[in-house]
């Protein structure tokens, strides 16, 4: 029943890889890119969350570190697009990692919180010196320039952009599900069972939580360094604070225990606003659905909207009815 | 040996352990008192998840108390809690290598020394049974055979009989007896059950308000007049009471 979900979910992300970005037109493309860069930033998070029990309400702006860090090595320098990428991961695997020192001491609301004012200190940053552009100088802010962002010579126009990407969000994937596999998943696993236990069996739990949050750092950076090269150019209004505590309730209300929890998550995110513009609603409307959603999550579906599909995949498996079906039916 | 030196820990003014010493010779040695002895205080202690004001633990030469809480069981020293820790998303085989991926050796040598510890514990059949569908006594053996896994020198039991029937609890019993003939390692148990504690721990170190009451043979602490007074002979009151 496991091998056979797999490989239908396998299958059906091959399909999407190959098939939307050819069938996807005009402004979509950039907004399933951005999608798919806000969707390893939700993995990150979602990840903390399950693993750990840890909230983190800065993912978006460390993703607003990792498209600093692009842009400002590209402008600088003359490196192919993914040592950039990947000095940009490196980077905010290392902020996480930073981040992670209150967490030895606090956990629940505080440790969310502390993780908020450190997404508002990078709000306040990015707000004051803006994203590089081209010009001189260690900001590298310029009103008059728009230099060239250099992508992968593979992946130039915007559809081959977006399937690089995605193969990027399939590797956060893997790298998530391997930890799992192995043994800081168990530590983690023992972690978020109690700590005592976690410390009777050998663990050494401040650097496994240091681990994880920088896991989670890096998965952001990229996504930020992905968007970074999908755009060209950053807006410090794309990694406000707040938009950082709306990825996370979207993290639940798309389901963190699922790996494709975070694409709807993502999709959540940036989609659903594009649509409603497209349908000439204003797309603040958005917040409203989005505490709607958050509300149902909490209240009735812990596991979010993934654990509702994943439930009733499984119960067309294994042929019996959704609770939804048996309810409909009486 | 294990061997307890003026052992002190103090929550501001209250005074959970009281300068207690104890060596413990046997293979298997008992610790009891009644709530709020400082029973639990003790074992965290040894396990390092409480600092002692005062005092040393020291097994086969090595002083517990200077270690991390992590490297005392990379030294060998094993313990299970009043409320067993099984990861409930983890099989019980990976409960058992959350202990041994931290330990040294190959995985080849590891594997051996899992399905050793499972084939003592009799987890062997569930050991792909994930923590979430187990019932409360495999938990308990579970329990056992992550406390037996890679040559441990000291295992403590935070009351194990806690929920089993006598059945299982007469099982259990056979199988910490078992546990230093298979590993080497000294035992303590801590545990409400006196029959128990009678039957499978030679020596026995009484506690009462972070107080030494007495040590000794397990048959002659049982029997002695202090204990009654401080551990049995209140409950019994209390109950007729």
């Amino acid at each position: 029943m496991r091998s056979t979900s797999n490989t239908i979910w396998a299958v059906f992300g091959l399909a999407l890889i190959l098939l939307l970005p050819a069938f996807a037109g005009g402004q979509w493309v950039k907004i399933f890119t951005s999608t798919t860069t806000f969707a390893m930033a939700a993995a990150g998070a979602g990840f903390l969350y399950t693993r750990l029990g840890m909230v983190s309400l800065v993912q978006v702006g460390l993703m607003g570190v990792g498209g600093w860090v692009t842009l400002r090595l590209n402008h600088a320098f003359n490196f192919p697009f993914e040592i950039n990428l990947m000095v940009a991961g490196a980077v905010t695997m290392f902020l996480g990692n930073l981040i992670a020192l209150p967490a030895l001491r606090m956990r629940g609301l505080y440790l969310a919180l502390i993780t908020l004012m450190f997404a508002a200190g990078l709000d306040i940053v990015f707000t004051a010196k803006q994203f590089p552009n081209g010009a001189d100088g260690f900001w590298g802010v310029g009103t008059t320039f728009a230099a060239e962002m250099r992508r992968p010579i593979f992946a130039q126009s915007d559809a081959a952009y977006l399937r690089y990407t995605m193969l990027w969000l399939v590797i956060g994937f893997v790298l998530i599900e391997l930890h799992r596999r192995m043994a800081p998943g168990r530590a983690w696993a023992l972690i978020r069972k109690s700590e005592a236990a976690a410390l009777a069996s050998g663990v050494n739990v401040t650097l496994y939580k240091t681990w994880a949050f920088g896991l989670s750092g890096l998965l952001a950076g990229l996504g930020g360094g992905l968007l970074a090269g999908s755009l060209g150019l950053l807006d410090a209004a794309t990694f406000r604070a707040s938009e950082s505590v709306m990825l996370f309730a979207l993290v639940i209300v798309g389901g963190a225990r699922f790996w494709y929890g975070a694409v709807i998550s993502a999709v959540l995110f940036r989609v659903v606003p594009g649509l409603l513009n497209n349908w000439g609603v204003d797309a603040d409307l958005s917040l409203v659905i989005f505490g709607a959603a958050l509300l149902h999550a909490v209240m009735s579906a812990p596991d979010g909207l993934a654990g509702q599909i994943n439930g009733a995949v499984r119960a067309l498996f294994s042929g019996r009815k959704s609770p939804e079906n048996k309810g409909a039916k009486a | 040996m294990i061997s307890m030196e003026n052992l002190t820990v103090r929550f501001g003014g209250v005074v959970a352990l009281d300068h207690i010493g104890a060596d413990f010779t046997a293979n298997v040695s008992g610790l009891i008192g009644p709530n709020g002895a400082g029973k639990t205080t003790t074992m965290n202690v040894i396990s390092g998840f409480l600092d002692a004001h005062n005092g040393h633990v020291i097994v086969d030469g090595a002083d517990l108390v200077k270690l991390p809480p992590h490297k005392r069981v990379h030294w060998g020293l094993r313990r299970s809690f009043q409320k067993e820790q099984i990861a409930n998303d983890l099989t019980v085989r990976e409960n058992l290598m959350a202990i041994t991926d931290h330990l040294h050796g190959s995985r080849a040598d590891k594997r051996a020394d899992l399905e050793r510890a499972a084939d003592f514990a009799g987890v062997t059949d569930i050991l792909g049974k994930m923590g979430r569908d187990l019932n409360t006594f495999e938990r308990r053996l579970t329990d056992v055979a992550r406390c037996v896994i890679g040559h441990p020198k000291m295992i403590m039991f935070d009351e194990p009989a806690g929920g089993l029937t006598p059945e299982e609890t007469e099982r259990l019993g056979d199988l910490i007896l078992g546990i230093h003939d298979l590993t080497g390692a000294k035992v303590l148990v801590i545990d409400h059950d006196v029959e128990l504690i009678e039957r499978i721990c030679a020596e026995t170190l009484v506690l009462d308000f972070g107080k030494r009451v007495a040590f000794g043979p397990t048959s002659d602490v049982l029997r002695d007049p202090a204990v009654q007074a401080a551990y049995l002979g209140i409950e019994v009151e209390e109950e007729h009471a």
